[in-house]
C-alpha cells in the first residue's frame, strides 16, 4: 500500500492543515540548521578572540551561558522567521507555513508569542505535540495558545506542471521513463 | 433655307434655354434636398447587415488581387498608427486564459520542455518528491489516526479564510 496520494489530489492540498510528518521533518531540518549556524558563530567568535587576544576560548555544552545563549538563539531563529515570512527554512523546504487560526497572515506579535510558548509543547514528553495528530485542526499546544495553525503553502499546481512537462519532454525525446522501463522491460 | 432647318433652328432656340433652366433647377433642387437631409440619420436607418447580406463578398474578394494590394501596404506604418492600449483594454485576458487547457497545451507543445528546463530541473524534481512524499505520509498517518479515534464529524480541511479563498473562482 503506497502512502503517496495521486498527483492530482496533491494539487488540492494548498491551504490545507499540514500533517505531522511534514511538520516534524521541517522542525528537524530547522534544528539542524539553527544548531549548525550557532556552532559556526561560536567557532567564528573563538577564532576572532584568539586572533585579537591570543587566548583560546573553549565552549562547553554544560556551560550555562552557552545554554542560555543557545535557547535565546532558538527563540530568535523561530520567532524572527515566523514574524517575517511565516515560515522557517525547514518549513519553506517542506512547503508549509504558519498562519492565524482563521487562515489569515500571522501578525509579528503572534509569531513572537508562538516562539515563546513553543517550548511548552515539549513538556511532559512532548505531549503538547499530540494535538498535531488528534486535534481536528492539527494544532499543537503552542498553536492553540498562540492562535496559529500550520498549512501547506507549496504550489502543488506548479509541481504538477513540471511533472507534465517532464512527461512531455520524455515522450518527445523518445526516452522511456524509469517507471515505463520497469513496466515494460522488453521495450 | 430649308424649311426643315429653319424649324430645327427655332426648336433649338427654344430648347437650349429650357435645358439650361432645367439643369439649374435640378441642381438647386438637389442642393436643397441634400442640405435638408441628415446624412447621419439616414446612415443610421440603413440596415447594413441586410445590405451586406445581398452582396456576394466571395465574388468581390475573388476579383481582388490581395498580393498586389498587400505589396502596396506599409504594415509598419499601419501598425504604428494603431493604438493598441484601448484595443487590449477591451480584451478580457482572464477569460481568455481560463479557456486554455494548460495541461493539454503543455503535453502537445515544447512549452513543457521550456518549463522543465526553466524550473530548476533536478533540484525542483527532488523538492517536489520530498514534499509529495511528506504530504503522502501526512495523509497516511491522518487516515490511521481518524480510524482509531473515529471523530463524530469530518475534520475541516483548511482554515476558514483559506477555504473561502479556494472557493472563489
Amino acid at each position: 500500500m503506497s502512502p503517496r496520494p495521486p498527483r492530482d489530489a496533491l494539487v488540492g492540498y494548498q491551504g490545507h492543515y499540514a500533517g505531522s510528518v511534514s511538520r516534524f521533518a521541517a522542525y528537524s531540518i530547522d534544528l539542524v540548521v539553527s544548531t549548525a549556524v550557532f556552532v559556526l558563530v561560536l567557532a567564528a567568535i573563538s577564532w576572532g578572540v584568539r586572533v585579537v587576544t591570543g587566548h583560546d576560548v573553549h565552549w562547553n555544552r554544560s556551560n550555562v551561558v552557552v545554554a542560555v545563549i543557545f535557547v535565546l538563539w532558538q527563540f530568535l531563529y523561530f520567532g524572527y522567521c515566523w514574524a517575517v515570512s511565516g515560515r522557517t527554512p525547514g518549513m519553506a523546504l517542506l512547503g508549509i507555513r504558519v498562519v492565524r487560526a482563521d487562515g489569515t497572515v500571522l501578525p509579528p506579535k503572534q509569531a513572537v508569542l508562538r516562539s515563546l510558548v513553543f517550548p511548552l509543547s515539549f513538556l511532559l514528553f512532548g505531549l503538547g505535540f499530540i494535538g498535531i495528530l488528534v486535534q481536528h485542526e492539527h494544532r499543537a499546544l503552542h498553536d492553540l495558545i498562540a492562535g496559529s495553525a500550520v498549512v501547506y503553502s507549496w504550489d502543488a499546481r506548479a509541481a504538477q506542471l513540471r511533472f507534465l512537462a517532464r512527461q512531455s519532454g520524455l515522450a518527445e525525446g523518445g526516452v522511456s521513463s524509469p517507471a515505463v522501463a520497469k513496466a515494460d522491460p522488453a521495450g | 433655307m430649308n424649311p426643315r432647318d429653319r424649324l430645327r433652328a427655332v426648336s433649338r432656340r427654344v430648347t437650349d434655354p429650357a435645358e439650361v433652366l432645367a439643369q439649374e433647377a435640378t441642381e438647386r433642387v438637389v442642393d436643397l434636398v441634400v442640405n435638408a437631409l441628415d446624412v447621419n440619420e439616414l446612415a443610421a436607418r440603413i440596415d447594413l447587415n441586410a445590405l451586406l447580406g445581398r452582396v456576394d463578398v466571395d465574388a468581390i474578394v475573388k476579383r481582388v488581387d490581395l498580393d498586389a494590394l498587400l505589396d502596396r501596404v506599409d504594415l509598419n506604418a499601419l501598425l504604428a498608427r494603431v493604438d493598441l492600449k484601448p484595443l487590449l483594454d477591451r480584451v478580457d485576458v482572464n477569460d481568455l486564459v481560463q479557456q486554455i487547457d494548460m495541461d493539454a497545451l503543455i503535453e502537445k507543445t515544447d512549452l513543457g520542455a521550456v518549463i522543465a528546463s526553466s524550473s530548476g530541473g533536478m533540484a525542483a524534481e527532488a523538492l517536489d518528491a520530498v514534499r509529495s512524499g511528506a504530504v503522502g505520509l501526512d495523509q497516511f498517518v491522518d487516515r490511521w489516526v481518524q480510524r482509531l479515534i473515529r471523530p463524530k464529524q469530518p475534520w475541516p480541511a483548511a482554515p476558514p479564510a483559506l477555504l473561502a479563498a479556494r472557493a472563489e473562482p
